[in-house]
């Protein structure tokens, strides 16, 4: 991977739009991803992470606004910025037909990997993905999960230093899913900038930094410990026989903001006023007094899912319906 | 250049493992090729006939007795009654009623013209035609022969009277072999099939299988994605084209009496117009099922009806025949016959390449700009 002497970001995106007909799917976004980061896009479907991807991969032409890779304008200087990308869009997005090698050999020779270099590159990437044996497999014959990571060999033959991953591990199993972000970490430990939409919470737990997109805005954006760092108040875990009943009896207490059950554990979110200490008593001695036994009330920290819950503001709770990621990219040229 | 290879090398792996495509490709024509020179076959040949003999006497039974001999008419049995008559076309059993009228032999004994009527069973027009011309034919013999008979019998000498003769003689296709028209038809058929419908749906389906955005995305030229798209297509019709002529010279005795090299021109322009068609197509179509069914619609069924294939173009409506004029199909028809079967040169055939170049070049600008829009 060539470094080029330039300190310029590995993205920088300047008040970014896409509108669709009646439908404004990225609405000004402006950030600035540093090198070597592996950054998620969080959002609920609809939240235009997807368009956001397929305009900062040239698939699609913004409505006003730029962004720049490593320095080039992805709408003027396009030829520049594409050698340098991988995009591994949603959904499996190669041949059925051909088998993993010619996949692999396709896509080379589309990127213009030298002939020399294809050889070991794919022996490598094969390797790395556990998909030796299944060279000469047809694609469509492999589990989904090798499928993905098919998709990733093949977007990584080129060897680009900024990786776009439109939810990658979708549809994929949990043991694939570890696998698969083993191998993102690996390829980042070696320099590669991580873009990254995931509908994950464990997932995007695992970035450098996120962004919280809704409707088409990047409403939050930080490291997931601030993030969490971000929730107001104490998280409690309870953990009751027939939790069901206590719920009730958690939330009648002044200073219990939420409480969701996880699992078997209920999450109990309480205000900051209340020292934590405090609260713990106050919860047990509380369940003890409506007939509770087997309580056990403990000091737990926020999570990446119960920080959206608080923190996105009703208003901004997005519309279930317009999936406007899923335009087709008949217009990108 | 290496990319366009690229494309096309991925291509010809398409086409070699979709067993559907392979049976499109090659099984189809060769069926068509088979079906269009044997089955449907136009020679019209034993036409069934039916005899209503209202006169009986010699000189009908001499009319019936030339009626029996030619080839051309099948005598399948004697009516007696116009119901009966009805009853024979009703069970299909006749196409062809020959009614010879009461007085018959006594009208030409008297020197006066006989009357035969002949009915047709028009419902199916081609046989009809040809039915009606072999009896007017016939019964102009006839009439021919009774007359000399009857200046011989006054004592004249019939080769001093004036009369007229009619030579016809069938060129090019003397035997009037429905599979000489065909098979070169067929040729021009198949290679509108293919290529349009083959090209329309090459973008689209990238399209939809979602790999589209992975060759934008890539630094492929789109001229070079284009290029390595339609290549495959224009050496597989270019084959098909090789092979149809081929099975159709030796297997089907077609003569091939032009020039080769004028052929390979006029099947090259034709490939031009075929391909950029399916492009255009390929550039707006919003779907695959909005491709092919664009395909058939604008290369396939105009291939059929308004190239000459089956019907020559002056017996359609007026309208239709200046719409044919519009699509490239009826040059080519006309240059593939005429180099097939009448051995024509470029200087017969300069009217139809102008045409194929003029098309050539309009679809090629049209479905470059539309394809860099669109795709």
């Amino acid at each position: 991977m060539t470094l080029a002497p330039d300190t310029s970001p590995a993205l920088e995106i300047r008040g970014l739009r896409k509108e669709f007909e009646s439908v404004v799917a990225v609405d000004d976004v402006t950030m600035t991803i540093p090198r070597g980061a592996v950054f998620g896009l969080v959002g609920p479907d609809g939240a235009g992470k997807s368009t956001l991807i397929r305009l900062l991969t040239t698939v699609m032409v913004p409505t006003s606004g730029d962004a720049f890779v490593f320095g080039k304008s992805v709408t003027l200087e396009r030829a520049e910025v594409k050698p340098r990308i991988g995009y591994m869009s949603q959904g499996f997005s190669l041949y059925g037909d051909l088998t993993v090698l010619e996949n692999i050999a396709f896509f080379a020779e589309l990127r213009g990997v030298p002939r020399a270099d294809i050889g070991p590159r794919a022996d490598r990437l094969l390797a790395f993905s556990g998909l030796t044996e299944f060279g000469d497999r047809q694609a469509q014959f492999l589990s989904g999960g090798m499928k993905q990571k098919l998709a990733l060999a093949v977007t990584l033959i080129s060897e680009p230093d900024l990786l776009f991953l439109d939810e990658p591990t979708t549809g994929v199993d949990p043991v694939s899913r570890r696998e698969f972000w083993r191998i993102l970490f690996d390829l980042n430990r070696q320099g590669m900038t991580v873009v990254v939409a995931t509908p994950y919470m464990d997932e995007a737990e695992r970035c450098t930094e996120i962004a919280f997109m809704s409707r088409g805005r990047v409403i939050l954006r930080d490291t997931p410990e601030g993030v969490r760092g971000r929730v107001p108040g104490h998280v409690i875990n309870v953990t009751v026989p027939d939790y069901h009943r206590a719920t009730p009896v958690l939330r009648e207490l002044p200073f219990v903001t939420s409480v969701e059950a996880s699992g078997e554990t209920l999450r109990v979110l309480a205000e900051p006023r209340c020292a934590a200490e405090e609260c713990l008593r106050a919860i047990e001695s509380a369940l003890v007094e409506h007939g509770f036994s087997d309580v056990s009330v403990v000091a737990s920290t926020a999570d990446l899912e119960m920080a959206f819950a608080t923190l996105i503001p009703a208003s901004e709770a997005p519309l279930p319906t317009d999936r406007t990621d899923t335009v087709s990219a008949g217009e990108g040229r | 250049m290496r990319r366009a290879l690229a494309i096309a090398r991925k291509e010809f792996i398409h086409i070699r493992r979709d067993p559907r495509l392979l049976l499109m490709v090659v099984l189809l024509p060769l069926i068509q090729l088979f079906l269009f020179s044997y089955a449907v076959s136009f020679d019209v040949k034993a036409v069934p006939t039916a005899i209503y003999d209202q006169d009986h006497t010699p000189m009908s039974r001499q009319y019936i007795d030339a009626l029996e001999q030619s080839t051309y008419f099948h005598v399948t049995g004697y009516v007696n009654s116009d119901a009966e008559v009805d009853a024979e076309f009703e069970t299909n059993k006749t196409r062809v009623v020959v009614t010879v009228g009461h007085g018959f032999g006594n009208d030409i004994a008297a020197g006066n013209p006989g009357q035969v009527q002949i009915l047709i069973d028009g419902t199916e027009p081609n046989s009809a035609q040809a039915a009606q011309s072999y009896s007017a034919v016939l019964s102009q013999l006839f009439g021919a022969k009774v007359a000399i008979a009857q200046l011989q019998y006054k004592g004249a000498d019939p080769t001093k009277v004036a009369g007229l003769t009619t030579t016809t003689r069938t060129w090019y296709n003397p035997e009037s072999r429905s599979a000489n028209y065909f098979v070169p038809g067929l040729i021009v058929i198949l290679l509108t099939t293919v290529a349009i419908q083959q090209t329309a749906n090459t973008l689209v389906k990238e399209k939809e299988q979602g790999t589209y955005e992975q060759l934008i995305v890539s630094p492929i030229h789109k001229m070079e994605l284009m290029v390595g798209k339609i290549a495959p297509w224009a050496v597989v019709s270019a084959l098909e084209v090789i092979a149809i002529s081929v099975i159709g010279i030796l297997a089907f005795q077609i003569p091939f009496r032009g020039s080769v090299a004028l052929f390979t021109l006029g099947t090259i322009l034709y490939v031009i117009c075929c391909l950029g068609i399916g492009l255009l197509i390929s550039a707006i179509a919003p779907t695959l099922d909005a491709a092919n069914l664009i395909a058939g619609l604008v290369g396939i069924l105009p291939g059929f009806m308004l190239s000459g294939f089956i019907y020559p173009l002056d017996s359609v409506p007026p309208f239709l025949q200046l719409l044919s004029y519009i699509f490239p199909t009826r040059y080519f028809m006309t240059i593939t016959r005429t180099i097939f079967l009448k051995g024509g040169g470029f200087d017969v055939l300069w009217p139809q390449f102008a045409a194929l170049t003029v098309f050539a070049v309009v679809i090629v600008i049209a479905s470059s700009a539309a394809y860099r829009e669109r795709a």
